[in-house]
Order: structure tokens, then sequence, then C-alpha cells
């Protein structure tokens, strides 16, 4: 066995974690790896290094966000399943404040709305609260009831400035339902109208030809449909996964999404000039399970937060592995790439069910 | 002139003055004084004519009682009339009585402290007959060996002499005809000055020099004397010049205990001459060349014409007596002294700065050295001085000033190691105190001057070569041991171990030197000395500690930590000083700078060893680049090397605590970097590393507002934590995570738990993933948390009394009881042996539900979403339960080290678990066999060890083991005493050290509480009593006896009849009458039997027993 490399890299050569401690079980999974990433494993790389861990959430991490754009020191909001966000600072690396509003309902995804004073939170209370963190601030400002039990994270979009589009998860298992933030209008309601099963992931984005938002869902079937939102149908739909789709994540730019799904594979699909969505290569991993991927937004990396402890670290332009990244105990639930203005600041988060957060920097340096 | 003749004009006088003295009532004469010239005339003429008659002392004396009864105004009249027949005394040829001339000379005295002169002849003649009196007659120019009391007179008659003169009159004393006769009279004061034992005469002929030259300083009025007369006076004294400042200058620096007053006023009169000759008025004054007008003749050889020439000349004359002056004294006891030499150096800078020329540098250097003098006032003196200088300069719009004082700086930095080599410590003080007092006049100008690489480089040097340390103390390798982890002591009760400097050995040379940093720091410019110093640490390791030392003081200057400064300066910017204490910090801390070799190759047995042969790579978690010394290097380090490592890290952690300091509450920052390889050596098994990293610790504590180490470790472990966590993983990169951990558990309390429960499962599955030597560094870490566990969570109150399987000690409270109940009795041993066989009744299951009810009803609603699921562990018991799982394994781990410590760990799992009998019991039960291994068949410190552990085993679990252990453990142990008992009777002291000794004794200790707890039964108590019984003899080591006792004491709780039998059987004093005779009489095979071996311990434990 190679001897520890520097960086956090050098975790590759260890076996992986196991739910029991025996070695043996251990070394079967090592040797399950495919050689490819063994090699990967082995190469030394000083170009992802884990910075540091965040710890003292007290629960499984479910959801990062970055607000490192503004000025004063980087923040990173994490949701944890105690129903707890907190506000890390990047530089004294320590949670500056928690703000407890969901009734201790798992928080499952948190975003900012124009600035870093205004933060948006779902929860498993089928509840949506924004909050105002202005000036020290801790208050709710409001929320409404999503109706939705699942696990299915919003989505939101600046139309424009001051105003936004909001997609969740609605009552009904398959439904999307779109609001308007903040007046808190119900826009409209997208539902399939064949049985595809709960709704697992949304994702809506603006085309730059100046259209309507067009909204990507992930289903539990497999299927990845496209919707248009202002004619409310489905512009296309594609069986992306034998399994439900986990995760996805589109770059607007190249037209391009991935998902991942509760399998081995992560599928890639491009949308084409006919609004079409068309199935790319797609990559195997060794274990099944990603539960969240991530383009940078320099759309150079993806990343995977895997169910196998792992972080994998793929090209986004054709899906080539480069990295592993071990050091969770426990499946890694969220990842997140920091927006700091500076590309040498800009950190990877990851946070795992083992209720710590790693902070990574990856390929950062170009 | 003869004497008739001067009668001749008494005669007139008298006859002038008789009238007057009928007037007058003589009864008032005893009142006041006589204010009438008449009067007095007629009462002072019999007395001067008598005196001219016959001239004794007796006259004279009657003369001087007379005067004082005359008004200073009167007298004035008179003056010259009294005079007379006091200087026809000295006149008159021949040799005469020194006590007369004496008297003859103070009544001069006298009369000219009242009066004035105001004839040009009487000041000539009597300054010419009073420097007679003090010459000697027959070698003129050399004083006369008169006594001291007469020079005083003399001295003294002439101080008033030149007092009294007017002046213009006096002014007539300095004319180039004069100068013979005055060349005299100072050549016979500087020799009294310098030949005489008595301090009088030298201080009164000092004094008198000093009023020659008009600079005297006493409380009289003087009229001031303008500029030409002035300029008469210096171009008269240049012509004696060298005379007296050579004469002076031997005299300051001639015998020490002359006494300073001398010093003092030589060193006064010596400026003040050279302040008056030097004066730059009349040097540059076109008058100073010209030749006096006046055809001399042989006199006009001695006139000196000051012209630039001559100047430059005598300048380079005085500097060298200046500079002798100057060392001889700026380091003199006397506070006034310095004083002295402190206005000296004002004076002569104020007067003649540019015609003294070399002057101005050493004048200027003794300034500074007085600047931090310890006496106040003539710090503050020195201070104004300066200023004044300063000012002057300033004044005078030049740059001049701050170049000498940086050239002067130049040249001690230059000079200052040889100095520091050579000179002793008072001098090494004085020259520092220069050092020191340059910087501080330099003040913010510290800047410009450091700006000069060729000063940075020179100054630097010196600090570097003066502050070398002396690593030869072989005792510092050699201490071993971390400074107690539990230390809650408060700050600065830690003993500090001193540096030891190669060239010095005074503290307060350090304290000089460090004070010279820290003004360089407060002054200098932090990025400029920051980058020099890191260079110079960098550049060579011969001069890493003393740039460590210096870089440790300069942050804390900048910050002004400590700085007595006496200029304003511009204060360095937080953002600044922050930016400077990083870059340290992380040259300090970096790979190579931190983790040197301590401990030489051989001893390494520490957890060092494991990681030698791994190569090091760069650490990744801090810049990059800096590499581990090479593995071969490591090899063979003299103790010389591995003390100056100490050293190194020591200085280093002492400058991460003066960074703190000097940050403050902003330091709270970067503990994100620097707690880590704090606690890292707060570990170090070097004492004196740990002791420096927890004097550390505690100024960080201080800096950043933490009350305790424990605060400071708890509200930062998260940093602590990262780095652990990342380390752990890359243990071959950071081998001393687990010795931080274990610093941290020693430093925290149980609060700390929930954050390093990830951790300490991260340390039990790298001990799972690893199958070489790093388990015995995880055992380490693993030993120290189960400490901190047996602290953080104490046995509640009298654990042994509530420990489960209480039946030996019911047993022991139901022997007490006097009363056998006999039916009782069999109804308790019938229940007792259905509960062992497991039958339990019907009746007491109803009664354990009927009480168990109510809280299984509590139970259910609390656990209605997981009825099933046990009720988890608090995780502190949970990681013990993890840590005992894992010792099962270790047990038998091939090496015995590990084995023991493996042991210790399970005897603290025992500790922490013994009120979860649930999770204990099961786990006790798969240690059983490894423990028994160890007990039965391993090395003797291990079986020592696993001893240990059955006893607490014992205490714990209680009867849980017992069949076991009569089984398997009771037997070995018998044999084994059994065997060793002949062997111990019979050996010699020197056994007491022998391994099976200690087997022995421990076994012996333990036995008994071992029986007791584990409530054995007949058999084995037989066979433990039978085993025993050989220690009771008492050819047995002593401790043995007792350890004996001690068993037998045990047993007889358990069972006493079954003891008081045994014992009998071996010694028995009584013998026992049955009550009734139909018994059998009672036959015991101790009874009547000689005293022997055993009686005595017999004896004593059948009293304790009855």
């Amino acid at each position: 066995m190679a001897s520890d490399w520097p960086g956090g890299a050098s975790a590759f050569s260890r076996p992986p974690p196991t739910k029991g401690h025996d070695p043996h079980d251990s070394i079967c999974c090592f040797k399950r790896f495919r050689p490819l990433e063994r090699l990967i494993f082995m190469k030394p790389n000083g170009i992802t290094r884990l910075q540091f861990i965040l710890r003292g959430s007290g629960a499984p991490v479910n959801t990062l966000h970055f607000s490192c754009r503004e000025p004063g020191p980087p923040l990173l909001f994490s949701g944890s399943a105690k129903g707890a966000v907190h506000v890390w600072n990047l530089t004294t690396r320590r949670a500056e404040r928690v703000l407890e509003g969901h009734e201790g309902a798992s928080v499952i995804w948190l975003n900012t709305l124009h600035s870093r004073d205004t933060l948006i939170s779902q929860a498993r209370n089928m509840k949506v609260c924004t909050w105002d963190l202005s000036e020290g601030r801790c208050k709710m400002t409001g929320s409404f009831l999503t109706g939705s039990v699942g696990f299915c994270q919003c989505s939101l979009l600046e139309r424009d400035p001051g105003r936004w589009l909001l997609a969740h998860p609605g009552t009904d298992m398959e439904e999307v339902k779109l609001v308007d933030v903040p007046s808190g209008a119900a826009v409209c309601s997208l539902k399939p109208n064949t049985k595809r099963g709960m709704l697992m992931c949304v994702k809506l984005w603006q085309p730059d030809s100046g259209q309507d938002p067009l909204l990507l869902a992930g289903y539990e079937d497999g299927c990845v449909s496209l919707w248009d939102v202002s004619q409310r149908r489905v512009l296309c739909e594609r069986a992306a996964h034998p399994e439900p789709v986990m995760c996805l994540d589109f770059d607007p730019a190249r037209l391009r999404g991935v998902s991942g799904s509760s399998e081995r594979a992560v599928s890639s699909w491009t949308l084409d000039g006919q609004q079409s969505l068309q199935l790319q290569e797609s990559v195997q991993l060794v274990n099944p399970g990603v539960s969240q991927l991530r383009i940078r937004e320099d759309r150079k990396i993806l990343a995977s937060a895997g169910w196998d402890h792992r972080i994998r670290l793929f090209g986004w332009k054709r899906l080539k592995p480069l990295a592993v990244l071990q050091y969770h105990a426990d499946m890694v639930h969220c990842i997140a790439f920091s927006d700091h203005q500076d590309p040498r600041h800009r950190v990877m988060a990851a946070g795992s069910k083992d209720e710590r957060i790693s902070i990574w920097s990856v390929y950062n340096d170009g | 002139m003869g004497p008739s003749a001067v009668l001749g004009q008494f005669g007139i006088a008298v006859q002038y003055s008789t009238n007057y003295l009928t007037a007058c009532d003589l009864g008032c004469l005893e009142m006041g004084q006589i204010d009438d010239p008449k009067v007095a005339f007629a009462f002072l003429r019999p007395t001067c004519v008598l005196l001219t008659r016959e001239q004794t002392v007796g006259n004279v004396q009657q003369l001087s009682s007379k005067l004082k009864l005359v008004s200073d105004g009167t007298l004035q009249q008179l003056q010259e009339y009294v005079l007379f027949p006091l200087r026809f005394v000295l006149k008159t040829p021949g040799p005469k009585k020194e006590s007369l001339v004496q008297a003859v000379v103070e009544e001069i005295g006298y009369v000219l402290i009242v009066t004035c002169v105001r004839s040009w002849d009487v000041l000539r003649e009597l300054f010419s007959e009073l420097c007679l009196c003090l010459g000697s007659l027959a070698e003129p120019g050399k004083p006369a060996p008169s006594s001291d009391e007469l020079k005083v007179a003399v001295l003294r008659g002439l101080e008033a002499l030149l007092h009294a003169a007017y002046r213009d009159i006096a002014c007539q004393l300095y004319q180039p005809t004069m100068l013979p006769g005055l060349g005299t009279a100072v050549s016979l004061l500087l020799a009294l000055t310098e030949h005489e034992r008595s301090r009088k005469v030298q201080a009164a002929a000092l004094k008198c020099l000093q009023v020659l030259l008009h600079q005297c300083d006493c409380p009289q009025d003087h009229v001031p004397v303008s500029w030409d007369e002035e300029h008469a006076l210096g171009t008269t004294f240049a012509s004696f010049l060298p005379g007296i400042t050579l004469t002076l200058s031997r005299v300051v620096a001639g015998d020490m205990r002359q006494g300073h007053d001398v010093t003092v006023r030589a060193i006064r009169v010596w400026y003040r001459t050279v302040g008056l000759v030097m004066a730059d008025d009349q040097l540059s004054s076109p008058e100073a060349g010209k030749s006096p007008a006046v055809e001399l003749g042989r006199a006009g050889e001695l006139v000196v014409r000051r012209t630039p020439a001559w100047a430059k000349d005598t300048s380079g004359k005085l500097a060298i007596l200046l500079k002798k002056i100057i060392s001889c004294v700026s380091a003199h006891q006397h506070w006034r002294v310095r004083l002295e030499v402190v206005s000296m150096s004002d004076h002569l800078l104020a007067t003649s700065r540019e015609s003294l020329g070399e002057c101005v540098s050493p004048l200027l250097e003794a300034l500074v050295t007085m600047v931090s003098d310890e006496n106040s006032t003539v710090r503050e003196k020195c201070n104004v001085a300066l200023e004044s200088v300063a000012q002057r300069n300033w004044d005078q719009g030049g740059r001049t000033f701050i170049d000498v004082l940086s050239e002067n700086l130049h040249s001690l930095a230059t000079s200052l190691p040889r100095l520091m080599r050579t000179s002793d410590d008072r001098h090494k003080l004085s020259v520092l105190n220069a050092f020191l007092g340059y910087l501080r006049i330099l003040g913010p100008g510290v800047v410009a001057v450091l700006n000069s690489a060729a000063h940075l480089q020179r100054i630097s040097k010196a600090l570097m070569q003066v502050l070398e340390l002396d690593v030869s103390d072989v005792r510092i390798v050699e201490e071993r041991g971390s400074a107690d982890l539990m230390g809650e002591g408060t700050h600065k009760t830690l003993p500090q171990k001193k540096k030891h400097f190669l060239y010095f050995t005074d503290e307060n040379v350090f304290y000089s030197l460090r004070e010279i940093c820290r003004l360089l720091g407060y002054y200098g410019n932090i990025y400029l000395l920051v980058d020099h110093f890191v260079d110079l640490y960098r550049e060579s390791s011969a001069y890493k500690k003393q740039a460590a030392l210096v870089l440790n003081e300069i942050i804390m200057g900048a910050a002004g930590v400590g700085v007595e400064a006496t200029q304003e300066r511009v204060p360095v910017s937080q953002d600044d000083l922050r930016a400077a204490v990083i870059l340290v910090s992380q040259e300090y801390t970096s790979l190579s700078n931190w983790h040197m070799s301590t401990v030489s190759v051989e001893s390494d047995k520490g957890e060092q060893g494991y990681f030698s042969p791994i190569t090091m790579l760069s650490i990744t978690n801090r810049p990059e680049g800096d590499l581990f010394p090479h593995p071969s290097e490591r090899k063979g380090l003299t103790v010389h090397q591995l003390n100056s490592n100490i050293w190194q890290i020591c200085i280093q952690l002492e400058g991460i605590g003066c960074m703190a300091l000097a940050l403050g509450t902003d330091f709270q920052s970067i503990l994100i970097t620097t707690l880590y390889p704090v606690l890292e050596k707060a570990g170090d098994e070097t004492s004196l590393i740990s002791q420096y990293a927890l004097s550390t610790m505690w100024d960080i504590c201080t800096a950043c507002a933490y009350g305790t180490l424990k605060e400071l470790v708890n509200r930062n472990s998260d940093y602590l934590l990262n780095d652990i966590s990342l380390n752990l993983q890359r243990l071959s990169l950071h081998p001393h995570a687990p010795r931080v951990l274990a610093v941290m558990f020693g430093h925290s309390d149980a609060s700390l738990l929930p954050l390093v429960r990830d951790v300490v499962q991260d340390v039990l599955t790298a001990m799972d993933q690893s199958y070489n030597e790093r388990v015995a560094v995880f055992c380490a870490v693993v030993h120290s948390l189960l400490k901190a566990f047996v602290r953080w969570f104490p046995a509640g109150p009298g654990v042994t009394e509530e420990l489960p399987g209480t039946a030996g000690s019911k047993r022991v409270e139901s022997n007490c009881e006097k009363l056998l109940d006999t039916r009782q009795f069999l109804l308790d041993y019938r229940r007792q042996k259905e509960l062992a066989e497991g039958i339990m009744g019907d009746a007491e299951e109803q009664d354990a539900e009927g009480i168990e009810v109510p809280p299984s009803d509590l139970e259910s609603d609390m656990d209605m979403d997981s009825p099933d699921q046990k009720a988890e562990l608090p995780s502190h018991l949970a990681i013990t339960k993890e840590v005992m799982e894992r010792c099962v394994h270790l047990l038998s781990d091939p090496s015995l080290q590990l084995r023991l410590k493996v042991l210790d760990v399970l005897e603290l799992c025992i500790l922490v678990l013994h009120a979860q009998e649930d999770e204990l019991l099961p786990l006790a039960h798969r240690c059983w066999p490894a423990l028994l291994q160890r007990l039965t068949s391993d090395d003797p410190l291990a079986v020592l060890r696993a001893f240990r552990v059955l006893c607490t085993l014992g205490e714990t679990c209680g009867d849980f083991l017992r069949k076991r252990v009569s089984k398997e453990v009771l037997p070995k142990i018998t044999r084994s005493l059994m065997n060793q008992a002949p062997v111990s009777a019979k050996a010699g002291p020197i056994y007491t050290y022998t391994l099976a000794y200690k087997l022995q004794l421990s076994v012996l200790k333990g036995l008994g509480s071992l029986c007791l707890q584990m409530d054995l039964v007949d058999t084995d108590l037989e066979s433990v009593s039978e085993a025993c019984l050989p220690y009771l003899s008492c050819k047995q080591p002593l401790k043995l006896q007792e350890a004996c006792i001690s068993v037998f004491r045990h047993l007889i709780q358990v069972d006493p009849d079954a003891m008081w039998f045994t014992l009998s059987e071996l010694h028995c004093l009584r013998s026992y009458e049955p009550p009734h005779p139909d018994l059998h009489p009672v036959l015991l095979a101790g009874t009547g039997r000689p005293r022997n071996e055993y009686t005595d311990n017999v004896l004593k434990l059948l009293e304790e027993d009855s």
C-alpha cells in the first residue's frame, strides 16, 4: 500500500469506512474498486486538499449554501436534520448563529434572496420560511405551507431584480408548485399526466433566449421531465435511470444536465434545439447512491455526494473521473461550491450524515 | 617696608580714632557690631599693634575675636589696616610655626570673606603670599609638606581672596604678564589635588581651581564676566590646559576609593576648563589666534595662541583624555559621579561642540549610556541634556546629530560582541545601556538607521553573537516526563528554567538585551525587521535560536508591550502586527522548525520511533515546502545538538506566547493554526519543552482572556479537533496527533465529550486498521481518554458498598450479629442456594413485578417511537465499551509493552463501567480468556498487572467470576505462592528487589479482598489459607507477613470459624474445656505447641478475631 500522500487525497489510500469494525470487511470493500478508481486513489494529488472540518452541527447535515460574495467574512449556511440552520463564519470556522425555527423538523434546503441577510429555508415540517438576518437579527419574517412530506428540495430562480420564482413540491406527491417570492402568490402547479411516482428533485432555469423559465424535474420512476412553466406542459420526458432520480443539476450554458440515482450510474443528458432531452454518456460508480450533484460555477467540475461516504469529482466536459475524496464516516448528503469572488478562495463544502461538514479546496488554482 | 614704617602709618590712624572710643559706650559693643569705622579702628588698633610686635597664635586669636565684632562695612574700610599685621606675619622671614601661619591665614580668609578687594596690588600680593604658603621653600612649585589643616586654610583663603576681588581687579590676574605667577598657583593646586591624600585638601584645591577659572558654582553672587574678560580667561588658561586636563584626568581615573566628591569636582574642573578654553564663540572669534599686543619677554613663551590648528590638535588630545575619563567613570557606583558626567557632556556639547570635534561622539555616548541609568535624577538630567542637544542640533538644521548617533551605534554594534566576550558583567551592562540609550534618543530615527543595510546587518549580527545560548547542560535532555497535565495551577507558578547564555550570566544583561530588541521593534519598521530576522532564522541553524529570541521581543516591542519609551512613534497598526505574527508563527511551527529531534535515537522508544523509518513529506495543512530533516540526519545527534533543538523549541514556544500577548484578543483568530502545535509540545516528553508550552498556553489565556487552561482548550476544542482528526488520517506525517488529544483530555472536562466523540471513533477505527506498532500510540490515547473518563465521571460515594453481588458483605453483616438465629440462617442459606441454582420463588417474582410496573409504564411513554430499542448509553460509556472490546483482542498482542498498556486500559475501563453491570459483565466474560492467559502464562510483569486487573474486576463484578476464579486462577496462584514461600523465607534482603517478590507481595495484597469480593467458599478458602499460611512465618520478609495477615483478615470476614480452626491448628494458647463432660474434649493440633515461627502472627490474628 502506498504511503500517505499529502493532501486530503491521502485518505484514498485507506480502505473505505465500514459500518462494523471488522477489518476484513473493509478489505473486501477495497477490492471492489474498479481499476480506474484505484488508479485515482494511488495518484498523489495535492490539488485537492481537505482544508478543515466544521463540527458541532449536532445532527446530520442535509443541505449547504455559501454566501461569500458580499463584504464581510465568507459564510456558509447549513441545515441539519434536527431543524437547526447554522451560519458558519468561514474565517473563524465557527458557527456564528443558529436559527431554530422548523420545530425540529429536518431542514432540507437553504438559499439566500439577493443578499446574505435574507435566508429562505425549506424543512420537512412542510414549510418554507424566510428569515431576516440583517444587523444580527434572526427573525423569521414569513412562512408558507408546501404540503409536501417528501424529500424534494426547492429551486429558486431570480426573474427580475427583487422577484423570484420558487419551485417547490406540492401536496400531491407528483406535483410541482410555483410561487412568486416575496409576494407568495401561487403561479401555477405542474402535474404530470402519467404516473411518475414521487417528485424527487427540481431545477428551475432561465433559457438564454429570454423565454419563460423552464423546469427540470426528476421523478421516482427514474424519469427526467422538462416543463415549460408558462404553458404548464411537459416539453420532453426521458427515462434517465431505472431507479428514482435522487438529484440533478443543469448547466444552462451548455444546455447539458446530469442526474444521479440510487443506483450506480450518473447520467448526463443534453437539450437539443427542439427542446428535447437526449441521453448522453453515463459514468458508472463503484458504490450505488448519489445524494447530490453539483456543477461548479466555472462549469469545469462536477461533484457528487455519495452514499458510500465519498465525494467524487468529475471533469464536467466529458465526465472524466478526477478524484475520489474520502473523509466522511457516513453518507454524504450535500455538496456546495463557494461563490467567492476570488477563484483562489472558492472552496467546496460537503455535509454528511456523520454531522460534519468538510471544506475542501479542489482544483481552484486556475 | 620695615616694621617702623608700618608703625608710623598706624600712628596717624590711632590718633584719628581715640576720640571716638571715649564717646562710645563700651557696653553696647557686646550687643551689636561696631558700625563706626573710627570706633572700630580704635577697638582693633591695640591688637593689631600687638600682633605686629609679638607674632603669636594668641594674638591672632585675639584679633580674630575682635574682628568678629566689627561690621562688614566697617571692616571693608579698615581692610588693609587689619590685613597688614597678618600679612606681616607671613612676610616675616625665617621659619614660622605652622599653627601661627594657619591662624593667620584663617584670619585673612575671614577678612576676605566679609570684605572686597579693590586694589590690584593687594590682590596680587595676597595671591602670591598665599601661594607661597602652599609651596615648599626648598622646591618651588611643589607643595610644602605642611599639615592638612594649614593647606585647607590657605586654600580657603585663596578662594576667599578670589571671591573678594572686584571683577576688574580680578581680571588683571589673567593678563599675560601674570602667567608665571598664575602658573605656579595652578600647578600647586594641581599637585595638591593629585598627590594629597586628604580628601578635604583635594576638594579645597579643586574648588580653588574652579574659582580661579571664574567658574565657581558656590551660592554666592557672582558678577557675570564680560565676553572680553572671558576671552582673556580663556587665553590664559589655554596655557595651562594640558596640565590641568592631564592631571585631572589622572585624578578621575585614579583611586576609586578617593570618594565621589573629589571625582565629581575633578570632573567639574576638567570640563569647566575645557569648556572655557575651547568655547566655540572664543575660538571662532578673530582675536583667538592673535598674539598679545604687549611684549612680555620670557613670559610671552607661555602664551598660547588659539589658532584653528591648535584647536584641532588639542581637541584630538582631549578626546583621548575624555574617553579615558568616561570609560572610568560612566559605570561609577555613585550616582553623583554619573550625574557629573552627564553635566560634563551637557556643558561641553553646549559650549564647545564644534571646536571639540572628535570629543563629541564620546560625549554623546556618555549621555546615551546614562539614559537608562538606574538613578532617576541622572536619567532625568540626561534626558534634558539630550533634548537640548537635539534641539540645538535641529536648530542648526543639520543632520549631523543623527549621523553621529547612528555612527556611534554602528561602531558600538561592531564592538559589542568583543566587549561581551571580554569585559565583566558590569561593563557589559553599561555598554548595553549605551546601546539602549542610542535607540531611545534616535527614537523614530531608528527607522532611518535600520533602513541602511549596513546598520541593520551590523546590529543583527551583534545581537546574534551576543545572544548565543549555552547548550552544554546535559540535564535538559535527560529530564523527562510531561508537565502535570492536570496542572490547574495559576500562571507564573510554573518554575521556568533560565536560559544560559554563553557570554554573560547576569540576568540584567539579558534584560537589557531584551529591552534593546523591544525598542528596535517599537521604533523600527516591523516588516523590515521581521523580514530580516526571519531571513536570518532561515539562513543558518547557528542563528536560529538567537533570531527567534530577537523576533519574539521585536514583536512584543512593536506592540508596545513592556517598552519604556521616551519618544513618540507612529503606532504599528494591528493589521501589520497580525501579518507579522502570522508570518513568524508559521515559520516557527513549520515542520522542520517545530518537529526537531529532541531525544537521542537510542532512547527513542517513544512514539517517534514508530514513525522514523517513514520519510517525512511536506505538511499539507500548512504552507508547503518544508522538508523534514532526512532520517539519516537524525542519527548520532550529540547532546549539544539535542539541547540546542530543545532550546529552540522552547524559545519558539515562548515566542508564540509573546505574540499572543502582543496581539491580545486578536490572537484568537491565529489560534486556528497555533494552538495545536502548542498543545503538541505540551505533551512533549522533554519536561523543559512541556513546561514552556504550558506557560505559553497561559500566555495565550491571558491574551485572549481565558480564565483557565481548561477554558482555553474547551473553547477552542473545535480547532484542535479539526487538526487532530485531519492528522489522525495522516499519522505518518503528523505522529503527534494522539499526543495532542491526550493533552486535550488532560486539560478538559466532560463538556468536551460530544465534540470529541467522532475523533475518538476515528481513533478506534484507526486502531482497527493498523496492525503495526502504531497501535501502541493509539493505546496511549485511549489510556489518556479513559483516565480522563475516570476523572470526569467519578464513581459515586462508596463504590465498594453498592457493588453488585454483595453476598459476601451480607454475610459479614450477619456474622457480626452476636446472636445467631439458626432458623433464619438456614432459611437464608436455602434461598441463596436456590437463587444460585436459578430457581426463583413465585412470590418473589410477583414482588419484583409489582415493584417494577410503574417505571415500565413511564418508560413506555417515553420510548413510544422505538419500544424495542435499548436506551442509548451515555457516550462515555459507549466509548468505554468499544475500547474494552478492542482490549480483548489486544490483550494477546506479542509486544509486552503493549500488553501492559492494554491491561492498564482494561482496568480503567472496568472502573468506568463499574455501575453498568449490564455492559460490564458480558465484556468481563469476553475478556476472561485473554486475561486468564496473562495471569497464568505470561511475563511476570504482565502477571502483576493482570492480577491488579483481576482485583479490580473482583471489586466491580463480585461473584460473577467466582467459578472461573476458583477453577482457573486460584489453583495457579496458590501453587505459585506455595512454591515461592520457601524461597522467600530463606532469601536475604536483596530479594525484595526481585520481580518474584513483587509478584508475591501484590498477590498477597490482592488475594484477601478478592476472596471476599468473589464470595469464595469452603474449598477455595481452604486452598487460599493453606497457600498463605507459610507467609505467616516470621522468617518471611516483613511486608509479605503483613500482606498475608491482611489476607487472613479478609478470610476471617468470610468465614471466621474455619479460619479460627485453621489458625488454631498452627498455634493455640488456650485449651478449650468442653462445657459438659459428655462432650468430647476439643483437640487442636496447635494446643500446647511450643512457641514457633508462626506464633506472633497467629496470635495477632486470633486476638483480633475474638
